[in-house]
């Protein structure tokens, strides 16, 4: 796991519960949270984090990663505006994940493993999109897109037929989004 | 719990403490701030480093495209697939700008296209297609006029874009471009789309710069070697094509009648007549000029597109254009027709060339007329070798020639056996000068008044060793041609005055015998005619006033002002001088006077039924008559009969040959009648 996703963890728990809950995560996880963007890490600590953080807010691990993602989005979009800027609604940003956004992440990150998506754009209403990925965190996925809807001002409706945590070849969102009336 | 330390556990912190805290919670906002920096610091490092890789990569790519690629199209083909595969952009094309001399120029699409399986992209594609643009129209015309690359952030509200709606329809939001530059000059642009709306990424329009540079090179060697290769085919003072353009043409076409058993060729062989008087006249930069004349022409008696057309409707436009004109050199033309249905349309075509040369030549302020010999050869004679259709063409247009200016000819097989006999004669030719198969043989000149023998003519004879006797008529001009008469004529000289000579001595008689030498052309033009006959004379102890040197009234009229500067240094070693064949050609009566001739020979055609022919008798007496008044001896050709001899004798003439009195005697049988008594036959 690259080590920003454990920095914008940090940075989120930070900003919603202060230093000390952050410090508290570590220790009961048992990591010495040294981690900078640019390097890798295993992918077990990033479970363990969330293992712990489930415990001590009492939520269940899906709920603390989709907490994760929808938090982590602006603070995304702080570090990288650029992704964000050349759309105006998340449908359109959530379909450069593999052409963009991904070849990007690559750029900065050789060597990153990116889950793959696939889409289904026919339907103007709803859009279509699968999530294929070892670590199988379809769940901070749907928090990133409900991240993405709140930056674009939207109320994203998330379906999820296929899991593969339930045992499914992959995960299947039906994504709804709506614009929210300023 | 002694120690002070213990008891300050328990305290509440002091201010001091608090000022601690504080101090390193600066401390560690600053460590914070300063990793996140260096993070910052080394992914724009990463990403520009992985960037300039792209690029590295991206150019190399397009670098080994361009040095493999022949054509330029194929170089571009492949940069529109590495440079979508760079940008990840779905759609790339190429635009080239079209036109010529007299075209205005436009970009057209080159139909050049790199999309990925996208269904939404394909009627851009197709709208693409069917637009040209003018200097500064749309994103193509942009990079056109600037000669620089240019990009558009979102196409659908770019105020110039021109294919606005068709860009909507496929959802194409950013785009851009470049020019491909050979020098200055834009030959080709190529573009790509993205869907996403995307800023200008100078650094990308940098490299995309480089690319057009090398694919410009690309061009600039593509239009080198086009023009080498164009060189190499082409004639270069008409254009046309070369003998090795026509040759290849006509390989292609021959193939196909393999192919194709209703298929039919024909090819035209020209070549100008009087040429060379115009060339020698006017001087070669005229006979450039006529050259070009004449070949253009040609292109438009073949623009004409009612000369050559299949009837069966199968043909189009593509059949018609196979035909070609081509300049073999010097002023030798080909034609190849192409797809004809019948003999008739060579034969149109033909006539029309007739035509069209008919018309005066404007050459340096004057009026020059040509025409030209045409020979024909259809490909339905059936030919297996290209160089055999090119000779037979070339065959029958000497026929033509042969027969008279401004004439075509079609090849028959005839005339390709007479070729052959003809080449084969040449080569015996040869031999025959080497093996000294030649013979001579003496035809008398009989003294009308008394019948008696005053001397011999010499003829030359060719024993063929498998043909027998090869007729003078048949291979003296072949001789001529082919440059063997001098070693010919000079054999027979010396020949006839070795045998003169013997008689002379042999057979001595109040008068000596004279002995008639045919001179030919070549022998009087060539120099040493002179030094010739007194190198005999000396040799031979010939009596120079008995040899009569024999010339035909054409080739002394010729060059009348040179044949006389000849004649008179003749006259100087004392020999004779007859004009032979007269009447048959044009003497200027004042030159016949300057000419210092001693004898006149009436030609046999006038001779010849004269008795029966008031018109011919009355020539001859005109002759005869001429000669007298000159002082010159009248010697009659060709007298066969009692009639002719008797007429002859009544108007004066002097001397008679002929089968009357005897045919031409081999040297034993002129040494029997040398040995009878001198008396009338």
């Amino acid at each position: 796991m690259k080590g920003i996703i454990f920095n914008l963890l940090s940075e989120s728990v930070i900003q919603e519960f202060g230093e000390n809950t952050w410090d508290d995560l570590l220790d009961a996880a048992g990591l010495d949270g040294s981690y900078t963007s640019l390097g890798s890490y295993d992918d077990a600590e990033i479970f363990k984090l969330v293992g712990v953080a489930s415990e001590k807010l009492m939520l269940p691990p899906d709920e603390v990663l989709r907490w994760f993602g929808r938090t982590a989005m602006p603070l995304l979009q702080k570090r990288y505006p650029g992704f964000f800027a050349t759309h105006d609604n998340t449908r359109s940003f959530a379909l450069t994940l593999n052409d963009i956004i991904h070849p990007e992440v690559r750029k900065l990150y050789p060597g990153a493993i990116t889950p793959v998506f696939d889409f289904d754009n026919s339907n103007p209403e709803e859009l279509v999109m699968g999530y294929q990925s070892a670590r199988k965190l379809c769940a901070l996925a749907e928090g990133f897109l409900a991240g993405a809807a709140e930056h674009y001002g939207e109320r994203l409706d998330f379906q999820q037929p296929c899991c593969m945590n339930r045992g499914d070849d992959k995960c299947v969102f039906n994504l709804k989004f709506a614009k929210l009336m300023k | 719990m002694t120690t002070p330390d213990a008891g300050a556990l328990n305290a509440p912190p002091s201010t001091a403490v608090y000022a601690e805290v504080a101090r390193l919670e600066r401390r560690l906002k600053r460590e914070t701030s300063a990793r996140l920096q260096a993070e910052s610091v080394a992914e724009r490092g990463l990403r520009d480093l992985y960037q300039r890789q792209q690029q590295i990569g991206l150019l190399e790519a397009i670098a080994v495209a361009a040095n493999e690629a022949i054509q330029a199209e194929d170089a571009m083909r492949q940069a529109l697939i590495a440079i979508c595969r760079f940008t990840q952009w779905p759609m790339g094309h190429v635009w080239l700008v079209t036109g010529g001399e007299h075209i205005e120029p436009w970009l057209r699409s080159s139909r050049l296209w790199h999309t990925g399986p996208i269904e939404r992209h394909e009627a851009f594609c197709v709208a693409t297609g069917t637009v040209q643009f003018q200097l500064g129209e749309g994103l193509p015309g942009r990079i056109w006029s600037s000669g620089k690359p240019v990009w558009i952030t979102d196409v659908t509200t770019d105020p110039n874009f021109m294919r606005t709606s068709q860009a909507v329809a496929a959802g194409f939001k950013a785009a851009f471009g470049f020019p491909v530059l050979v020098g200055n000059e834009v030959v080709a642009v190529l573009e790509f789309f993205s869907e996403e709306m995307l800023p200008p990424d100078d650094n990308l329009l940098s490299v995309m710069g480089q690319i057009g540079t090398q694919l410009g090179r690309v061009v600039e060697r593509q239009r080198a070697r086009d023009q080498l290769m164009h060189d190499a085919l082409h004639d270069s003072l008409t254009k046309m094509a070369n003998r090795a353009l026509f040759l290849d043409r006509l390989r292609n076409v021959m193939a196909r009648t393999a192919r194709d058993k209703d298929y039919a060729f024909a090819v035209l062989f020209l070549d100008l007549d009087r040429f060379k008087t115009v060339n020698d006249s006017l001087g070669h930069a005229a006979g450039d000029q006529l050259i070009v004349g004449v070949a253009n022409r040609l292109v438009e008696c073949l623009r004409d597109t009612d000369l050559v057309t299949r009837q069966d409707g199968t043909a189009g436009q593509a059949e018609y254009e196979e035909n070609l004109v081509a300049r073999l050199g010097g002023d030798e033309f080909t034609i190849l027709l192409d797809n004809i249905s019948d003999v008739s349309d060579p034969i149109r075509v033909a006539e029309r060339i007739k035509e069209a040369l008919a018309a005066p030549f404007f050459i340096q302020g004057q009026q020059v007329y040509s025409s030209a010999s045409i020979g024909i050869a259809l490909s339905t004679t059936g030919y297996q070798d290209v160089q055999d259709i090119l000779r037979d063409a070339d065959v029958a247009m000497y026929r033509a020639k042969s027969i008279g200016p401004a004439r075509w000819e079609l090849f028959d097989q005839a005339m390709r056996e007479r070729a052959v006999a003809r080449l084969k004669l040449e080569v015996d030719l040869h031999r025959a000068v080497e093996q000294q198969e030649f013979k001579l043989v003496y035809q008398p000149v009989v003294s009308l008044s008394d019948g008696v023998v005053r001397g011999f003519e010499a003829l030359v004879r060719w024993q063929h060793p498998t043909r027998g006797i090869v007729s003078p008529a048949e291979f003296i001009p072949l001789a001529e041609e082919v440059g063997l008469i001098g070693a010919l004529g000079a054999w027979v000289l010396n020949t006839a005055c070795t045998q003169a000579a013997l008689w002379q001595t042999s057979y001595p008689r109040g008068e000596p015998l004279t002995m008639s030498v045919n001179v030919s052309a070549n022998q009087l033009t060539q120099g040493d005619l002179v030094a010739q006959v007194a190198d005999v004379l000396l040799r031979t102890g010939l009596i120079p006033s008995t040899l009569k040197l024999e010339l035909t009234e054409s080739v002394v009229m010729g060059d009348a002002e040179r044949a006389r500067g000849i004649f008179m240094a003749l006259k100087g070693l004392d020999v004779q001088l007859s004009l032979d064949d007269f009447g048959t050609g044009y003497s200027s009566l004042s030159q016949l006077r300057r000419l210092p001739l001693d004898t006149l020979k009436v030609d046999r055609s006038f001779v010849s039924a004269m008795d029966s022919d008031d018109e011919k008798r009355q020539i001859t007496q005109i002759i005869v008559s001429l000669a007298q008044l000159l002082g010159m001896t009248v010697v009659a050709e060709g007298a066969e009969t009692l009639g002719e001899v008797l007429a002859l004798k009544a108007m004066g003439c002097e001397f008679v040959q002929g089968y009357y009195y005897y045919r031409p005697l081999d040297t034993a049988d002129a040494e029997g009648l040398l040995r009878l008594p001198q008396s009338g036959v």
